[in-house]
């Protein structure tokens, strides 16, 4: 009898002490993201919150263009959410200002999110000082489009695989007659210019934090010959990449570089075959470079729930395995195997896409990315509208440069 | 005492009242705002100290820096250009629409009243619009000059240096005529037919009535609206940001588009907030000028 009362009086304890966490209320996590409803970020914070009920986690969606001052204005105020998706040239400044959470160990204890099993280009983007600051969202990376109808008719075989062919394949396919250009892309003043133009310095030998070498020099000069011969349209400076992408889409345009986000349009509204390719390289066997676009996770370092903030960002990337088929976007993961989709066009469109993933660089890192990003969209409209030399626009460039870094 | 109180409700007190609630909600809500911009002007901020207003001095290092930035000489020059070109466009465009209006004919005040539309569009929507129109290959603007055989060739009106600015400026037009037009019909109206018939008795033919009786009637009407005028081209942001983003390579730059961008693009808020007060210098001699007039509408 004494031993049948002790044993129930543990088995009371047991079962109060191990449904305790089932009684106390979740603790929430403040996740905010531009994602919109039909986007990851929302949808995979509801299956979360669906799948458990200790981590309730907020979705709040905000609008591109106050992406970042809406989160420094409540960053500045200390009511920053825990969770937040940042555009990945501004990790780096997040990071430098010591405002984010240190996920390296995090990261490395994990049985979940493997550092290694990522590109090389999204993880740079999220390190800054040889620590881990972010965990890549999805990733994103430019390449050439071209119109294989156009490129039949011309009697072009393949594509252009160094910049003296896509010179020639331009001014074949350019065609002012049919309001047709050779090619398509943005070197507006905005981070999209920035984006567009570091793979050819990149390729040409140059890079971010040295824009007025000889391969600064010779990509400011290859883009500027583009521009001057007209085989893309003089709006090419104050459109953006989403614009240009429409002339292409409409057949205005026989090639266009841009990014996987617009397969989804290209595959509904394009009444021609297309395929993608790597973009051309400056002289053959030469390095190949590529953008990375897209966001990182990072976690503030004045959230109250480091641990669960973590647990949250481990399920998302747990979902990464379907993020192409759910979301047409692509994981950052390089190991991810991507399902046929069906059509054809964008199958192919996919692999070169991650091929070209393995090349791409992120930009920056840097503290200071914003101005270094301004400095280089001055010096290719500078250059682009013929206001200096792409030489003297680059030069002028560099030395706001090496004030910012150094 | 008690006949103190109750000039609260007849009498000085009243006026006090009727002065001091508006006065106090401006300081507020207004002059609080101006206060911290012109704070932050003397400082050093960046996005993490964005939210203390104790932060390091800097003394006159911001003016020093923007002023003897490259940018800021061509940035301002725009601005005035941008600010002469929309107030001459809109005062003579809605002049002259409000004195055909005038005219009384059949539906003259329904046809007014549509003119309202362009007034009531939001900028981001007008801008648009006009980012469409001002296309440089497939424009409508292009495609109607060269059917007319205005132009040879397309224009690109956006990415040219030499039209880029212009671009907003005939944007901008288009969106502030209305409101010029509604209020010079306004002030128009106020005049008393009499004078029209008698100076017309006295052998004045059309343009010396004009010149003689409706632009000395209508000088505050103009001083208010010109003053207006100023301060709405010198708010104008939403074109920019929708037609040319103040490109290519500064051409079309405002400095109110500039402000934004270096606080918001660059986040260098010390930079806008010294750009803003050099402006909002422009804005009080403008508001002086307009006191002025309006106070010559009372006389009148």
């Amino acid at each position: 009898m004494k031993y049948l009362s002790a044993l129930v009086c543990a088995s009371a304890i047991a079962t109060i002490t191990l449904s305790a966490p089932a009684f106390a209320a979740p603790v929430t996590i403040n996740l905010w993201a531009v994602d919109r409803p039909d986007q990851p970020a929302p949808q995979l914070v509801d299956d979360f919150n669906a799948s458990q009920d200790e981590i309730h986690v907020e979705y709040r969606q905000i609008q591109f263009a106050d992406l970042m001052s809406d989160v420094m204005r409540a960053y500045a105020v200390g009511k920053a959410p825990d969770i937040y998706a940042v555009d990945v040239p501004f990790n780096a400044m997040l990071a430098s200002k010591g405002a984010l959470l240190d996920l390296t160990d995090m990261a490395e204890t994990s049985d979940v999110i493997h550092v290694d099993d990522y590109y090389a280009g999204p993880i740079a983007s999220a390190t800054w000082d040889g620590e881990l600051y972010g965990i890549p969202k999805a990733t994103n990376t430019i390449a050439l489009f071209y119109n294989e109808d156009m490129f039949k008719a011309a009697g072009i075989d393949t594509p252009p695989a160094t910049w003296d062919e896509l010179l020639e394949d331009a001014r074949k396919l350019n065609d002012p007659s049919k309001e047709v250009y050779g090619l398509a892309f943005s070197a507006q003043a905005s981070e999209q210019g920035t984006f567009q133009f570091l793979p050819w310095v990149q390729m040409a030998g140059g890079s971010w934090d040295k824009v007025n070498g000889p391969g600064g020099v010779e990509a400011l000069t290859f883009w500027k010959q583009i521009l001057d011969e007209g085989l893309a349209s003089p709006d090419t400076i104050s459109r953006s990449q989403w614009n240009s992408m429409s002339t292409f889409i409409t057949g205005n345009a026989a090639m266009a570089i841009s990014g996987p986000w617009e397969l989804d349009r290209l595959s509904k509204e394009a009444d021609f075959n297309w395929k993608l390719a790597l973009l051309p390289v400056e002289k053959e066997g030469g390095p190949r470079s590529s953008a990375i676009g897209d966001y990182n996770w990072v976690v503030f370092k004045s959230t109250k729930h480091p641990e669960e903030a973590f647990k949250v960002l481990e399920y998302m990337a747990s979902q990464d395995k379907d993020m192409y088929q759910r979301f047409g976007q692509l994981p950052a993961e390089k190991d991810i195997e991507i399902p046929s989709t069906g059509d054809a066009e964008m199958d192919q469109a996919l692999k070169v896409f991650q091929e070209q993933l393995q090349y791409a660089q992120p930009r920056g890192p840097s503290a200071e990315w914003p101005k270094v990003s301004k400095a280089i969209q001055n010096a290719l409209q500078a250059a682009l509208t013929g206001d200096a030399t792409p030489q003297e626009a680059l030069d002028q460039a560099q030395s706001q440069i090496d004030k910012l870094v150094n | 005492m008690r006949n103190r109180l109750s000039t609260l409700w007849d009498g000085r007190g009243f006026d006090i009242i009727l002065i001091g609630v508006p006065l106090a909600f401006l300081i507020l809500i207004s002059g609080a705002a101006i206060l911290y911009n012109v704070i932050m002007s003397f400082q050093e901020v960046d996005m993490f100290s964005l939210g203390s207003i104790i932060r390091p001095f800097a003394g006159l290092e911001n003016y020093k820096r923007i002023l003897s930035d490259p940018q800021t000489w061509p940035i301002f020059g725009n601005t005035l250009i941008f600010v002469l070109g929309s107030i001459i466009g809109q005062f003579v465009l809605g002049f002259g629409l409000a004195l055909f209006f005038q005219q009384k004919f059949p539906g003259s005040t329904y046809i007014r009243g549509l003119f309202l539309v362009s007034w009531v569009m939001p900028g981001l929507v007008a801008g648009a619009i006009w980012n469409w129109l001002l296309s440089g290959d497939f424009g409508v603007i292009n495609y109607i000059l060269i059917q007319l055989g205005v132009i040879d060739t397309q224009i690109f009106w956006r990415s040219n240096p030499d039209f880029a600015l212009w671009s907003v400026i005939i944007a901008n037009i288009w969106l502030g005529t209305s409101f010029n037009m509604i209020l010079l019909s306004v002030g128009l109206s106020a005049i008393p037919q009499d004078l029209y018939e008698a100076a017309a008795l006295d052998g004045a033919g059309p343009l010396r009535r004009f010149f003689t009786i409706t632009l000395p009637m209508m000088r505050a009407t103009i001083g208010a609206l010109l003053s207006l005028g100023l301060i709405f081209t010198l708010q104008q942001f939403d074109l920019f940001a929708s037609i040319t983003n103040g490109g290519p390579n500064n051409a079309s730059n405002v400095a109110q588009y500039w402000a934004w961008q270096l606080s918001f693009n660059e986040f260098d808020f010390a930079g806008g907030a010294t750009v803003s007060v050099l402006m909002i210098v422009i804005v009080v001699v403008a508001a002086a000028f307009y006191v002025r007039s309006t106070r010559g509408e009372v006389r009148g």
